[in-house]
């Protein structure tokens, strides 16, 4: 077996203590339990009690959704004509795609600005993306009143292409279906390659040096269009103008908007990477998930340093700290940002775990509410009116991110998604039930000793 | 590791940079669509409502009920008579009482859309279903309404309205009876039936010249001495003369830009010829590709080194 032996091979050499065999690695440090490629948890069981859980709300939401299709909105939701956007589009589209920006965030550092260390967890970030954006696009197909006009997207000669909404619209699902559905597309080939026939092997090695050559260009694709939807969400908010809190109302509102949306997709790709690599026994990589919590500091300053720019702009900085009920809100989101930007300035801080996933989560909560406040919470409408999502409402955005957690659970175990070491890798993605202690050698940690702490 | 950038990759940056110039220089010089002030076209049409005349008979509501075919709103009489709590999408059309806190008096108002001179739903409106109609008449079109309400958020004025009850719900706004009667030549049902002349409809010159030789008759009576709608959020179609403060009586508080300016001014230029976003692609473009190239040419070393296939 020439492939085994090889393989031996390379695993030795990247053990750096043994000098005999010090091969070069051209993405940077090495030890043993650096990441190397994507790894299905082909050891785990599926139907867990917790999947089926999020299984059911997933059905409740759905079976809901299609009752909805049916039915009129009004006594279904919450919404009211002052308050005429409730938590599908507020929160399942405007807040949540924040965190599906993984691809666009970490694509961008991996792949423009050549952080070649970052590539090992695109995939991560891909299915993340891909199912933030595909639960998004549904609860959106069901919130629209009038569905069956959507056809219109098909017919350039009647867009108003001054609208935000129509950006959206046409850039939304084209990203979901075309970019990320590519970008995706690799790990099921890969599936098929591995499990499949000699004739489907032959066909799948045909086809592989034209994705490879259309590969940089979708890809371009990929970063383009979510440049501009991300920034069109914020855009959306522009032209309820007075409604909105002036400590939200602003013209950077668009770029601010991005910026929340690469923060927030740093940091739930730390996050996610964290409590998959946990959930699925996974050695972790000190290198690449210090450089996520690097870029995720660097992302929180700069997002900051917009946000209090425009403030003292538009001369706004007094609200900030007139310490009523908007400063409070302004300032705890501020504060969610601010803790993570700080701490993850320290190599202690963003080489712990538990430290990592404390910060990467906050820093995803203060982008999540700096996308939220200001559809719902610092909105006005000019007559007095308040919504509360109804329970229909409520349950099918629950059944919507459950969905997304079942998809994302079934993709790590049938595709090479989580990042692993090359030792882990198999073949024949043999789908197996080990017990869980067999997936780890004797002895070794989950945390490897850092290279750099003795 | 070469890092030198190519004749061609130069080329693109060059070409880049210079759209981006190019489109921050041309863009401005070329006709505002939507200029921060906009100014009236000399046809267009206005309903111009002073509060200090009306008696609140509200045959205006039945009027407007009669010609749109639009059902009463009984809900809180029981079933008896047409008494709306507001705009919605039953009422495109209220008389509304406001009463001083101290009972020292009260003060009626006429609600409907404001029919603006730069409307944010129709900015807003995806596909153009709200529109800026002949003689600036703000009209809705539900074969190419997807339902998506931005136009209830975008509106200043909170006036389009939504059938929340309906399988096939329709957006609700008083269309200045755009179909039905202006096409036709006559006067919108509301000020037809105003018998007292509490809201009269004509050419927005006139009735805005009419309005001010009212101030100036008598300036004692009315609120700041102006014409609500001259300049609020650009400019509206509809006037209005109040004897007391605009906001008591649900007028909002706005600046004299209009909202689809504030929008777009930023956008419209960046995506004038799509110029932003091809500048941007190209940028990108030119660094992935040359990462990408890098990648390919390491490729077959490594995945003989490991005996694994290079993973996308």
């Amino acid at each position: 077996m020439n492939t085994s032996n090889n393989l031996r091979k390379y695993i030795s050499s990247l053990n750096r203590h043994d000098s005999s065999s010090s091969t070069h690695d051209e993405r940077g440090s090495t030890f043993v339990n650096h990441w190397q490629r994507g790894v299905p948890a082909y050891r785990e069981p599926v139907m867990t009690p917790a999947l089926l859980f999020f299984a059911a709300l997933a059905a409740v939401g759905l079976t809901l959704a299609l009752v909805r299709f049916v039915s009129p909105l009004g006594p279904f939701s919450g919404m009211n004509d002052a308050y005429a956007w409730g938590i599908w589009k507020s929160f399942n589209v405007l807040t949540l795609t924040a965190l599906g920006s993984g691809p666009l965030a970490v694509g961008i550092a991996a792949w423009v600005f050549n952080r070649t260390k970052l590539h090992v967890i695109m995939r991560t970030a891909l299915v993340s993306g891909f199912l933030f954006y595909t639960t998004g696009l549904v609860a959106l197909g069901f919130d629209v009143g009038r569905a069956w006009n959507f056809y219109n997207i098909l017919l350039p000669w009647r867009w108003n292409t001054h609208s935000a909404m129509l950006e959206i619209s046409f850039c939304m699902p084209v990203y979901a279906a075309v970019f990320l559905a590519f970008e995706n597309l690799p790990l099921v080939l890969e599936r098929f390659y591995y499990t499949g026939t000699d004739a489907t092997k032959a066909f799948l090695r045909k086809c592989a040096p034209s994705l490879r050559r259309i590969y940089p260009f979708m890809i371009t694709g990929a970063y383009l269009f979510p440049l501009m939807h991300q920034s069109s969400l914020g855009g959306l908010l522009l032209l309820a103008g007075d409604k909105i809190n002036p400590l939200w109302q602003t013209p950077f509102l668009p770029l601010l908007y991005l910026l929340a949306a690469g923060m927030c997709g740093l940091g739930f790709v730390t996050f996610l990477l964290l409590i998959s690599c946990l959930r699925y026994s996974r050695p972790l990589d000190v290198d690449v998930l210090g450089e996520l919590g690097n870029l995720l500091s660097g992302g929180c300053f700069l997002f900051l340093a917009v946000r209090f720019g425009d403030l003292v702009w538009r001369g706004q900085l007094h609200s900030a700290f007139a310490f009523d009920k908007w400063s409070f809100l302004f300032l705890f989101e501020t504060a969610l940002i601010l803790v993570p930007a700080v701490a993850l300035r320290s190599k202690l801080i963003r080489e712990t775990p538990r430290s990592l996933l404390h910060m990467a989560s906050l820093a995803c909560l203060g982008g999540l509410l700096y996308r939220f406040i200001p559809t719902t919470i610092a909105f006005a409408p000019a007559h007095k009116a308040v919504y509360f999502p109804s329970l229909p409402e409520l349950l099918m955005a629950i059944g919507y991110i459950s969905l997304g957690i079942v998809a994302f659970a079934l993709a790590v175990k049938y595709f090479a998604v989580l990042p692993g070491g090359v030792e882990d890798w198999n073949h024949m993605f043999r789908v197996v039930r080990l017990p869980r202690a067999a997936s780890r050698a004797k002895g070794e940690t989950l945390w490897p000793a850092s290279p750099s702490t003795p | 590791m070469n890092s030198e950038i190519t004749r061609r990759q130069a080329l693109l940056g060059i070409l880049g940079l210079g759209g981006t110039v190019a489109g921050t220089l041309v863009a401005p010089a070329a006709a505002e669509e939507h200029p921060a002030h906009p100014v009236a076209p000399p046809d267009a049409v206005s309903m111009l409502y002073d509060n200090t005349i009306c008696t609140g008979c509200r045959a205006c509501m039945m009027a407007c009920n009669d010609a749109n075919g639009l059902p009463s709103d009984t809900l809180l009489s029981g079933g008896l008579w047409d008494t709306p709590t507001g705009l919605n999408s039953k009422t495109k059309n209220i008389i509304q009482c406001y009463e001083e806190p101290n009972g020292a008096g009260f003060a009626y108002v006429k609600r409907q859309c404001m029919h603006c001179l730069d409307p944010a739903c129709v900015t807003g409106c995806p596909f153009g279903a709200l529109k800026k109609n002949e003689w600036g008449a703000v009209t809705w079109d539900g074969s190419l309404c997807i339902g998506c309400r931005y136009c209830e958020v975008a509106c200043p004025f909170d006036v389009p309205k939504f059938e929340w009850d309906h399988w096939n719900p329709k957006i609700v706004k008083c269309e200045f009876c755009f179909e039905q009667r202006l096409k036709e030549n006559q006067q919108p049902a509301c000020t037809g039936v105003c018998p007292t002349g509490a809201v009269i409809f004509g050419k927005r010159v006139d009735l805005l010249a009419k309005a001010k030789e009212r101030i100036a008759a008598s300036p004692d009576k009315y609120f700041e001495k102006r014409v609500y709608g001259e300049h609020e959020a650009g400019g509206t179609q509809v006037l209005y003369l109040s004897n007391v403060a605009f906001e008591k009586i649900g007028l909002p508080k706005l600046g004299s830009t209009s909202l689809g300016h504030y929008a777009t001014k930023v956008t419209s230029v960046i995506y004038k010829w799509l110029s932003g976003p091809i500048v941007v692609a190209g940028i990108l473009g030119a660094m992935i590709k040359r990462n990408w190239d890098r990648h390919e040419a390491e490729r077959p070393e490594r995945e003989k080194q490991t005996g694994l296939q290079d993973q996308l």
